[in-house]
């Protein structure tokens, strides 16, 4: 495992590089970040000094035995990009889920641009979701999700079309321009079963897209990658950071973790161990916790 | 003894007609029996209870009873139930229909089982209502993927609907049993005629391993 994340950084092309420096560059003044010419302004966050995200409280179990998250705190604030590290089972997938609508919550809240929008309601056991709000995030996943009987324009423009309302033409032509800027144009009219993993979670990501989300969340999506194929995907990434696009994003990829981030947050336990700048994290953590954490993964 | 198989050749066209009966009856069943099938399948995955009970009743009797007696049953009792006659024909489509029925929702529940939760997760991320994912990521791929078990399921209709004869219905087995009794030469006509079933099951068969390496390859993720 170790051994094949040396391997990619080993690989990673100068593009990816080069797009990282200019990131990294940027990266002391966010908010400039947000706003110089960006494609995505961070119009949701349109209050000033109030978080993008808010994360109260959030406790969740699958059962009474397994417990998950026990009473999460998190603020995001507008133009910022989270990276959320920590072991595996610490509850970080989970979090993701949550902020997505796909888990009940026991108790706690999440809010969107002041929204709250969902909310557990502890009296009738049943987690509350605004979908109006929810609808303005995106999600890609760990594993392939695309729909392997559409070709790759029809995954990108079946959710517009259904859920907006988009005309087939108007969806095409926003599919195929987002296509030809991820270097996909040519596959528009592939199945994904003839795509690589990389090209596969390229695709995904442009498919959240379409959707004109404010804020993206990226759930470890390149473990599933072969070495080679995990620069393709994070330089997309990176491409996107650098359009001003708010995420929150959980790697185990700590190269990545590092020059992407604004900030990091270590999770283990089901709650926030300790969050700082990358600087912080990886070289002056404070906690034991995220110590031990630090050495196992850096300890190849 | 010695076998003379070209005196067979002599009743072709009565051979010829009792396929097309055959084929005829298997036509029909397969598809109104898939049809009805794909709509138990989904009773039967439904969340309203009763749906489920009756669905689940009705595939367990019609896989759990030999064809055979269902198709007396539709021929010889279903008349005296509802006082009125009904043709062979009438009886042995109405059972083989549902026996179709019932195999055919099987075949329809697996594959819509076998949708992976994963694709469910990214719908609801992607803001998809619950028909709409339905109408457009769980239905298509359900049905694509039972298409090859779809094929087998015909395979065996096919074959089975040899029982009508015991209804009096002139398909390919009765035409080749009456030759047969006829002539006095069982060896040459059965043969021929199993020949015949095999002619035609056989691409079918080879169709099915085909359609579902095909499928598998390009529903694989
Ligand atoms: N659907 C589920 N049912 C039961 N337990 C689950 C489920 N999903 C996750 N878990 C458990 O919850 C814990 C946290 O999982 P997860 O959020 O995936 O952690 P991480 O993403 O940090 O590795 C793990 O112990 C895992 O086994
Ligand atoms: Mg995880």
């Amino acid at each position: 495992m170790l051994r094949a994340a040396a391997f990619a950084r080993h690989l990673r092309s100068k593009e990816v590089v080069t797009t990282m420096n200019k990131i990294m560059s940027n990266k002391t003044a966010t908010q400039e970040f947000a706003t110089a010419g960006s494609q995505y302004k961070t119009a949701a966050a349109g209050v000033s000094g109030q978080p993008l995200v808010r994360i109260s409280n959030l406790h969740k179990s699958y059962s009474p035995t397994v417990q998950v998250l026990k009473g999460l705190n998190l603020d995001m604030a507008a133009g910022e990009r989270l990276v959320v590290i920590g072991p595996s089972g610490g509850g970080k997938s989970t979090l993701l889920r949550v902020m997505m609508g796909l888990e009940e919550v026991n108790s706690g809240s999440v809010n969107f641009a002041g929204q709250e929008y969902i909310c557990a309601d502890e009296s009738k056991q049943k987690t509350k979701i605004n979908l109006d709000v929810r609808k303005q995030i995106g999600m890609v996943f760990q594993h392939y999700t695309l729909f392997p009987h559409l070709t790759i324009l029809q995954n990108l423009t079946l959710a517009p079309r259904k859920v907006r309302g988009e005309s087939n033409a108007s969806a095409e032509e926003r599919g195929m321009a987002l296509l030809t800027r991820f270097g996909l144009g040519a596959k528009a009219n592939a199945y994904p079963n003839q795509l690589s993993g990389g090209q596969k979670q390229r695709v995904a990501i442009a498919r959240a897209l379409m959707l004109d989300p404010k804020l993206m969340l990226f759930d470890e999506v390149t473990s599933a990658l072969d070495p080679e194929l995990v620069a393709e995907v994070e330089q997309v990434i990176m491409q996107l950071a650098e359009q001003g696009m708010p995420m929150m994003i959980v790697t185990h990829d700590m190269w990545f973790a590092k020059n992407i981030a604004s900030r990091v947050v270590f999770c283990a336990g089901g709650v926030v161990v300790e969050e700082g700048t990358p600087d912080e994290i990886f070289n002056a953590p404070k906690h034991e916790r995220t110590r031990e954490f630090l050495n196992r993964v850096f300890h190849i | 003894m010695t076998y003379d198989f070209s005196i067979v050749l002599g009743y072709w066209q009565a051979l010829l007609q009792g396929l097309g009966l055959t084929l005829k009856l298997t036509l029909l069943c397969a598809a109104a029996g898939s049809a009805l099938g794909f709509f138990v399948s989904l009773a039967r995955v439904s969340s309203i209870k009763p749906l489920r009970w009756i669905s689940t009743l009705y595939v367990e009797f019609f896989r759990g009873t030999p064809v055979l007696i269902q198709l007396f049953w539709f021929f010889f009792c279903l008349p005296i139930a509802i006082g009125t006659d009904i043709s062979n024909f009438v009886a042995a489509t109405l059972s083989l229909t549902l026996y179709t029925g019932a195999i055919t929702s099987e075949t329809f529940r697996a594959s819509l089982k076998s949708i992976r939760k994963e694709e469910i997760d990214a719908c609801i991320a992607l803001g998809l209502s619950r028909i709409s994912q339905v109408l457009y990521v769980i239905l298509p791929q359900a049905i694509l993927r039972a298409i090859p078990t779809l094929l087998s399921n015909f395979v065996s209709l096919f074959k089975e609907s040899a029982l009508v004869s015991a209804v009096g219905m002139a398909d390919l087995m009765f035409v080749g049993q009456n030759i047969s009794s006829n002539i006095a030469r069982p060896v040459e006509v059965l043969t021929m005629v199993a020949l015949i079933y095999f002619v035609v099951a056989f691409p079918l068969t080879r169709a099915v391993t085909v359609v579902e390496r095909k499928m598998l390859a390009k529903l694989a993720i």
